[in-house]
């Protein structure tokens, strides 16, 4: 790399300076994608409420127009009221046709809620899923550690009290693949509505999601076309305000909206807050040097390394969710 | 009590099944999670064997790089927290 060609690093480094070009070139790409490459009439996009399928929505609305949008909430018993009200102001906003899918029965026909249930209980025998609440996540940072962080499981007993548990390896991957069902039957929503209509399925990921792992794979991970998986969490905050995206879907913590309770994403899995992890990611990804990272981030070099090392294991511990299947010819 | 010799080839020979690595590549020193071996399932389970196979409680805060990082690392964790 021509390291004399790189812009020094400042905090200003990742800001978008002309939010309506970007805006207008994503538009001509998906526009191009959707009719010429796939050949399909339109776009079918799952709407959860949050910021990153509100800004693809708006996106896509904008390229090919609202009347060729079918946009899909797909709530199950866990999800906060909040996210549909929000993804259907926002289909208002634009303009698009909606349909409403409670996937609950099908996840229950999966089992999904008792397969998770019967593996929180063998953690927590008091555990009543109708009365008490459950998440799981890192409790603590291990940002600075070469260690991968350990997860926990947690309950909400009636008087709100908490209680947390390392989680063991079984019931650890019986409840992620238990609540995997989730996102896989929304995939299968969206695709079973995209081949009805003759459209396109267009996903929801932003880049740290895509690059660090954090989604389920041939679930949200499904799609025909990604148009912001390149993009970071502060440039999806900049397109959303460019976008006209409803101040309360922009002011919205980004949460899993997966367990029955309430969980931060930066909680469950990323451990830093977007604005630092979006300037971390982009030194990281770009080679910065570390001392020139240290002195705009206010960290010391050692744990710019450190961070810089986590991002590097989690990137490849997960490059089997990002990988094509398998094919020998 | 089993010699240190012992702990560390159990927990080379979980390792290696574990996440399917020739035995010969994980060494005493070899940095387990650096070198990309084991991920958080792999930590979680490893927490699992050596609890289950040495009878020990590894507490959350012992869950360090310096009691976790290589088999000399683990072996030295399991032998502190037997005596």
């Amino acid at each position: 790399m021509n390291h004399s060609s790189k812009k020094p690093f400042s905090k200003d480094i990742l800001k978008i300076d002309s939010p309506h070009l970007l805006v207008d070139e994503l538009g001509r790409k998906l526009k191009n994608d959707i009719y010429g490459t796939l050949r399909r009439k339109g776009a079918v996009i799952g709407l959860s409420g949050g910021i990153d399928s509100s800004v693809t929505c708006a996106l896509t609305a904008k390229a090919i127009g609202p009347e060729n949008i079918l946009g899909l909430m797909m709530p199950e018993k866990d999800s906060s009221p909040e996210s549909e009200i929000l993804a259907r102001k926002l289909a208002d906003g634009l303009g698009l046709k909606t349909i409403v899918e409670n996937i609950s029965p099908a996840l229950e026909g999966f089992k999904c809620y008792e397969r998770r249930d019967t593996a929180t209980k063998n953690i927590f025998p008091e555990f009543d899923p109708v009365r008490h609440k459950m998440k799981i996540g890192i409790k603590d940072s291990g940002l600075y550690s070469n260690l991968p962080p350990v997860f926990h499981i947690t309950i909400i007993i009636e008087n709100g009290q908490e209680i947390t548990k390392r989680l063991p390896p079984d019931e650890f991957r019986t409840i992620m693949a238990a609540s995997d069902f989730k996102q896989r039957s929304r995939m299968s929503m969206l695709y079973y509505h995209a081949e009805r209509l003759h459209y396109t399925v267009v996903g929801t990921p932003n880049k740290h999601e895509e690059r660090q792992g954090f989604f389920v794979k041939y679930g949200d991970g499904g799609a025909d076309i990604m148009p912001i998986a390149h993009l970071y969490k502060t440039q999806v905050y900049q397109i959303a305000e460019y976008l006209k995206v409803p101040k309360e879907i922009i002011e919205r913590t980004p949460t899993t909206d997966t367990y029955s309770a309430e969980q931060t994403q930066e909680e469950f899995f990323f451990q830093l807050p977007f604005e630092e992890m979006d300037l971390l990611w982009y030194a990281y990804e770009n080679n910065y040097d570390t001392g020139d990272v240290s002195k705009v981030m206010d960290r010391s070099a050692d744990e710019i390394s450190k961070i810089f090392a986590n991002f590097k294991r989690k990137q490849s511990t997960t490059d089997y969710l990002r990988m094509a299947p398998i094919k020998y010819i | 009590m089993i010699e240190t010799a012992e702990i560390k080839d159990k927990i080379r020979k979980f390792i290696a099944e574990t996440s399917f690595v020739p035995e010969e590549k994980v060494q005493d020193e070899t940095l387990i999670f650096v070198d990309g071996i084991f991920d958080s399932m792999g930590f979680l389970s490893l927490i699992n064997f050596i609890e289950d196979h040495f009878q020990i409680k590894a507490e959350d805060s012992e869950l360090l790089e310096e009691n976790f990082e290589s088999v000399d690392a683990i072996a030295n964790f399991i032998a502190k927290k037997q005596n």
